[in-house]
């Protein structure tokens, strides 16, 4: 497969923040979250933005690839209908559960990191991959929680899922971080372990700490610690994107603009 | 390649699992084996919180009208009514609105008196 | 918000002389324009209004507290003007106007004029029979038009108005309303909304010499919510991705 588009900097695309995104200087890319979207009626600034040639990739949140339920077709045809729709290079979801028992999470669920879990994983992300118009990426979560009788270690994880299925990942450094805080994963053996040739682009978020447990929340302020792994990340690797989220308490468009600002720096700085 | 059977008894033994882990952390279900409870209560919580934010954004008015009795409210439905797979958060919203008015919590004919007066 | 005098008399706030141009919408429009003006708060594409600060900072006056209070997550635009129209703060705000002495209490001006109206309209009935009545009913009608046409503003509150003009753009709100024109320029130009958000916002004409102090230029979109897409995806399970967890953050813990 070829190598993936060169992507720039970008910001998750939200109906609140829309003009902020169309206003802001250095917004080489956006997304959007494929659930809130219509393929049949786009919003007018996602239109926009697709005329001025910003690119639009679809994001996912409910496609449960890492649960043993069988795929639901209909949401993959769903994001499929959307990429198509935004002309998208790429989509992506998460290596999660969200449904399970006939319950709904409501969030990304890690699964466990077992052979059993990976081999479902691989036939569920095979199954979406044939039912998709283009590239899946896959995105590591973060986790308040540690399932037992892991037998791989997250990196290995994904590498031997890029390696079977050939998908692309989507590696988010704020839940590298979380997770770093929360279940004690090392940044820098994930980064060794995950083949970067196959890196599609770089999540950056904000988060709080709540007592000792680090909550990515979307909603705070990117933490200096997270671009510091975003600058181990830089130099192993050049990402061919960098995207930040933002999904709640939308701060000033200034802010923002800095924030997109901290992680160009980030990138190109790495670049010398 | 692994086959078709294999995979078929993997999904069982990882059905079983996951959905045990959200029966616990979603409807009061047992604590699942060699998980740390603590953490097993931040993640329940943090579900919890994020279920409750997304009921206040999709219905403030009610949200507004309980008050202070939101939070308990809502924490007593959401355990009753974990969210269904498939279901929708504005369902949700709706849904917990019906329980608080079968609760007393909440007035009854508002939303008859609203569709009278919005009919013009 | 009164700042020292340049002219005769205390200058009012844009509130203020939004409140006696058109009454309480008005007034909640123009602070909505000035939380938009300073950047506080923002208005999506679609008219959602979201506050940029989660404490409030910036409020200048009761009405924008509590304006940033019902922003903290996405509402409406017309919901916005609704809902700060009918808060509180306005009778504060009204009060205050009414003992600067530039405004009267509404009930001064006696809700019942259509008391007399229909006294008079029951009197031209009898007068077919006893025509001698169609005099009261000429005298009903007189009253009730005098009771009706009794202005909310006091002279001084009319001289006020009269005096302001539209020197920057949250002051054309104040006078003329979102939907209003400024020298044949849509007021919501000034401030960059799309015509279908200004939309949202019930028409109220401004005050002239009659109207009535009590009335409300409030949106009629009460019932639409937050606004905020709900597709039942399941990461943030709303696939809302306003407010509360969208796209895929974490819920904050334990709060």
């Amino acid at each position: 497969m070829a190598g993936i588009a060169e992507l720039g900097v970008g910001i998750g695309w939200r109906p609140e923040i829309d003009l902020t995104v169309e206003r802001l200087p250095g917004v080489d890319f956006v997304e959007v979250v494929a659930e809130n979207l219509h393929a049949g009626h786009l919003p007018e600034s996602v239109v926009l933005l697709r005329e001025r040639g910003i690119p639009v990739l679809p994001h996912a949140v409910s496609l449960s690839l890492g649960g043993a339920e069988p795929v639901d077709l209909g949401r993959v045809e769903h994001l499929g209908e959307v990429a198509e729709a935004v002309g998208a290079p790429m989509v992506s979801d998460h290596v999660c559960f969200v449904r399970a028992g006939g319950l709904d999470s409501g969030h990304l669920m890690p699964v466990p990191r077992t052979r059993d879990a990976l081999d479902v994983l691989v036939a569920n992300v095979k199954l979406a991959q044939r039912n998709l118009p283009v590239p899946l990426a896959l995105e590591n979560v973060a986790a308040l929680l540690e399932w037992p009788d892991g037998e791989l270690s997250e990196g290995e994880f994904l590498a031997e899922l890029v390696e079977r299925t050939d998908c692309w990942l989507l590696v988010d450094v704020a839940n590298l971080y979380a997770n770093a805080r929360n279940i004690g994963t090392d940044p820098e053996r994930f980064l060794d372990e995950i083949p970067l040739e196959r890196l599609a682009y770089v999540h950056v978020a904000g988060g709080v700490d709540h007592g000792d447990v680090y909550h990515d929340t979307h909603a705070h302020a990117v933490l200096p610690e997270v671009l510091g792994v975003l600058g181990e990340l830089c130099s192993r690797v050049t990402p061919p994107g960098v995207l930040l989220e933002r999904d709640d308490n939308y701060p000033s468009d200034a802010e923002i603009a800095s924030e997109l600002a901290a992680i160009r720096a980030v990138v190109t700085g790495r670049q010398g | 390649m692994i086959d078709e059977n294999e995979v078929s008894a993997a999904r069982e033994r990882l059905a079983e699992k996951q959905a045990e882990l959200l029966h616990a952390l979603l409807a009061n279900g047992p604590a699942p084996a060699g998980f740390d409870e603590q953490r097993l209560g931040v993640e329940k919580r943090a579900l919890l919180s994020k279920r409750r934010g997304i009921v206040r954004v999709l219905g403030p008015a009610v949200a507004d009208e309980l008050g202070d009795r939101f939070r308990p409210l809502f924490d007593a439905y959401a355990v009753e009514h974990p969210r269904r797979a498939g279901s929708r958060a504005r369902e949700d919203a709706a849904a917990f609105a019906e329980w608080c008015r079968a609760a007393g919590e909440l007035p009854t004919h508002r939303k008859a008196r609203w569709k009278f007066w919005r009919s013009h | 918000m009164t700042t020292p005098a340049t002219g005769r008399g205390p200058r009012l706030s844009p509130e203020q002389l939004g409140y006696l141009a058109a009454g309480p919408g008005r007034a909640a429009e123009t602070a909505l324009a000035r939380l938009i003006d300073r950047g506080l708060v923002r208005v999506s594409r679609d008219g959602l209004v979201t506050a940029v600060h989660r404490d409030g900072q910036g409020a200048a006056t009761g009405v924008e507290r509590s304006v940033l209070e019902h922003v903290r997550t996405a509402v409406r635009f017309g919901t916005v003007v609704e809902t700060a129209a009918h808060d509180s703060e306005m009778r504060l705000l009204r009060t205050l106007l009414v003992s600067l002495g530039l405004m009267r209490l509404p009930r001064r001006r006696s809700a019942s004029w259509w008391v007399y109206l229909v006294v008079a309209a029951l009197l031209a009935v009898l007068g077919i029979a006893v025509p001698a009545l169609l005099i009261g009913t000429v005298f009903f009608v007189l009253v009730s038009l005098r009771l009706l046409g009794r202005n909310a503003l006091t002279t001084a509150g009319k001289e006020e108005l009269a005096r302001a003009a539209a020197s920057d753009r949250v002051l054309a709100v104040a006078l003329h309303g979102f939907r209003g024109e400024v020298a044949g320029t849509p007021v919501g130009d000034l401030f960059e909304l799309p015509r279908s958000v200004v939309r949202t916002i019930q028409l109220k004409k401004d005050r002239k010499s009659t109207s009535d102090g009590a009335g409300a230029a409030v949106s009629s979109c009460s019932s639409c919510g937050s606004g905020c897409g709900s597709s039942g995806s399941s990461c943030s399970s709303g696939g809302s991705s306003c407010g509360g967890g969208g796209g895929c953050g974490g819920g904050g813990g334990g709060d």
